[in-house]
């Protein structure tokens, strides 16, 4: 029985919470855009990038909060081209999403080199915003989630921010009942005047923004500098995260966290030899318990009615 | 015209051919080269170090050499072969994923001597192939010595270290070379302390490092002190979780302590460089042998432990002494470092 009390630590949570912050951002991501009626499978690649360019920022400026705008401006940018792509092109919106995560991998690589002459990882931040660890007055007392939620740093903070303030939105602004109407019924909202491509674009950037903040917390707050392929499939978690929290900004942040809850668990059971079996089933568990998650709500989980479909506007104006 | 144009083709043709001769002919030092893998120069790891190898013989007048960088795994076959042709009598390739494509190319140019950087060939191996491997384990071993000091004894040593006679190590995968530094690391630190209790995370991946820190700070939960990285892109996770959450870590493979140079005690290295110099120069003496696995270690000068840098003067003159005195036993042979987790009554 103390293995399991040296396991469940508050330290785990606090660590869960960590874990599953970039998830946070790009799960977020997913909901904005895919309830606008784009399926978006590239926040993997806009989070690389975003990681990149906020590493770049923070370097090049010595001050982390650059960073993070540095990171939200490319996150923006680069998925102006998704947008452009999926939109106006009318690509097919999974391949556009693959052709930004293959892009994104070459474009990362490439810099790397032009802006630091290296691989593997770029120069380190002089100041990182790790320094800029708080405790929320009062909130951080509260027994075992106090200081996993509440004293942690800025990024964290604002992923949860992030969920309410998207939540929020989503249901009581005029932007996210556009957005919300665009992916369930866009050809409505094209009668009322509204156009349909202004509320993608608007979606996928604000998705690109999100994402991008992703990748900053993983190369300016979590670590010193940019690695290669340093989002490891987070994007794709977020997907699912997406899927299990049936496509809503609430559901969606505790489907990542549960999914750092166990990736943070299984790394720490490994640790403890608690029991005695190969490593790799310690590493499957979380990607097992994200499939049993999805597999057993999405009978409940309704996707937006119109997502993925390409929409083409009667006599378009625009 | 039609008949100028063939006189002028052919013409051009025998000069050319006539210009290549020569070209060979003028071309009396050896030549040799090397492929890089996807990864490409400026990893600061092995393609830089295979490649800081062969300029130190170009730079010494024995060889010209010459580099091609690979962009995607489909180039290894076409640059092995390619520098074949282009005249190299050596080609190193470089990199575990490159086995097959190197025993493909050295199957078609059999004239040219191959080296495969991070192989071992089970079974029949073309004669003129030449396997490069490292006992990892050797390098292992010394870090462990020192790990294995500084988190007990000297442990005042430090305001980084604890009482609590725990270390750790980070791993990527299971790999062969992987287990081997492992192997060692234990062995190492238990020649220290038979009871020195390590712990492990293996985090599956070489390249994220967000979870290489997360494994290091849920070992640095459970008490230790000093944890080893093996695990590529993954381990500078680990040297941020020593930055963050103040305690040691040991790099890999090169000397890392420039990624935190307050946090990073020593690194466990296997020289590159040296074994493709050794190897290089054996193919201007004239007494390569191809068709073997080469596995390299102290004995030849091609392993060792990064130095301490800033931590130079707290590390004792105890461990320095037990660490010069271990490198004498290995190369000797006097000791046997274990190279696999089940020699030490472990599982990965």
């Amino acid at each position: 029985m103390s293995l399991f009390s040296s396991l469940l630590t508050p330290q785990l949570l606090e660590a869960a919470v960590r874990l599953s912050t970039p998830v946070t951002f790009a799960t977020l991501a997913a909901v904005v855009c895919e309830r606008s009626g784009v399926t978006n499978i590239a926040m993997e690649g806009v989070m690389l990038v975003g990681a990149f360019f906020a590493a770049w920022a923070g370097w090049i400026t010595g001050s982390p909060w650059i960073g993070v705008l540095g990171g939200m401006a490319a996150g923006a940018l680069f998925s102006l081209l998704f947008a452009w792509a999926a939109v106006s092109l009318h690509i097919n919106h999974v391949v556009a999403g693959a052709i930004m995560n293959i892009l994104s991998f070459g474009l990362t690589r490439y810099l790397m080199m032009v802006i630091y002459g290296r691989q593997g990882s770029s120069l380190a931040l002089a100041h990182t915003l790790q320094e800029y660890k708080f405790a929320v007055p009062g909130l951080s007392l509260i027994p075992y989630i106090g200081p996993a939620f509440f004293n942690q740093t800025p990024l964290v903070y604002l992923s949860m921010i992030s969920v309410i303030v998207l939540a929020w939105v989503l249901k009581r602004t005029r932007l996210g009942l556009s957005i919300a109407a665009s992916g369930e019924h866009p050809m409505a909202l094209e009668t009322l005047g509204r156009s349909v491509v202004k509320i993608r674009y608007t979606a996928i950037v604000l998705s690109g923004v999100l994402c991008g903040l992703g990748g900053a917390f993983l190369s300016i707050e979590n670590s010193d500098s940019f690695t290669e392929g340093m989002s490891g499939g987070r994007g794709f978690i977020a997907l699912a995260a997406n899927i299990a929290g049936g496509w809503t900004s609430g559901g969606g942040f505790l489907a990542s966290l549960f999914f750092g809850f166990v990736d943070a668990l299984q790394l720490r059971a490994q640790s403890l030899g608690i029991i005695r079996i190969p490593a790799e089933i310690f590493l499957a568990f979380p990607y097992v318990a994200t499939i049993i998650a999805v597999a057993g709500l999405v009978k409940r989980s309704r996707p937006p009615a119109a997502v993925g479909k390409d929409f083409k506007a009667e006599g378009g104006d625009e | 015209m039609k008949r100028f144009i063939i006189t002028f083709l052919a013409l051009a043709l025998v000069l050319g051919v006539g210009g290549i001769a020569q070209n060979a002919a003028a071309q009396a030092k050896p030549y040799v080269a090397m492929t890089t893998d996807t990864n490409g120069l400026g990893d600061g790891s092995f393609n830089d170090g295979v490649w800081a190898g062969l300029t130190r013989a170009q730079n010494e007048g024995l060889v010209k050499a010459k580099v091609l960088e690979a962009h995607a795994m489909t180039d290894y076959v076409p640059n092995l072969s390619g520098l074949a042709e282009d005249g190299a009598q050596l080609v190193f390739g470089v990199g575990f994923l490159m086995v097959d494509q190197i025993q493909e190319a050295a199957k078609a140019n059999p004239k040219t001597f191959y080296a495969g950087i991070d192989h071992y060939y089970d079974g029949a191996i073309p004669p003129n192939l030449i396997g490069v491997s490292w006992r990892e384990q050797e390098a292992g071993y010394l870090a462990g010595i020192v790990a294995g000091y500084m988190t007990q004894k000297y442990h005042k040593s430090s305001p980084l270290l604890n009482d609590k006679n725990v270390i750790g190590a980070v791993l990527g995968m299971a790999i062969p070379p992987v287990e081997r530094y492992f192997a060692g690391f234990v062995a190492g630190a238990r020649s220290v302390d038979p009871k020195v209790d390590v712990r492990y995370i293996v985090t599956g991946t070489f390249g994220d490092r967000a979870k290489g820190k997360e494994a290091a700070l849920a070992l640095a939960d459970q008490g230790a002190d000093i944890v080893i990285q093996l695990a590529g892109l993954t381990g500078m996770g680990v040297i941020d979780a020593a930055r963050e959450r103040h305690f040691f870590a040991i790099g890999a493979d090169v000397d890392q302590n420039a990624a935190a140079p307050d946090y990073v005690l020593t690194s466990a290295m296997k020289g590159t460089t040296m074994s493709a110099y050794i190897l290089t120069k054996e193919l201007v003496a004239g007494n390569i042998k191809g068709g073997v696995n080469r596995v390299f270690g102290l004995a030849e000068g091609a392993i060792d432990i990064a130095p301490f840098h800033q931590f130079d003067s707290i590390v004792p003159q105890e461990v320095k002494s037990a660490v010069t005195k271990a490198k004498a036993d290995i190369a000797s042979g006097k000791i046997k470092v274990p190279s696999t987790v089940a020699e030490l009554g472990l599982k990965l």
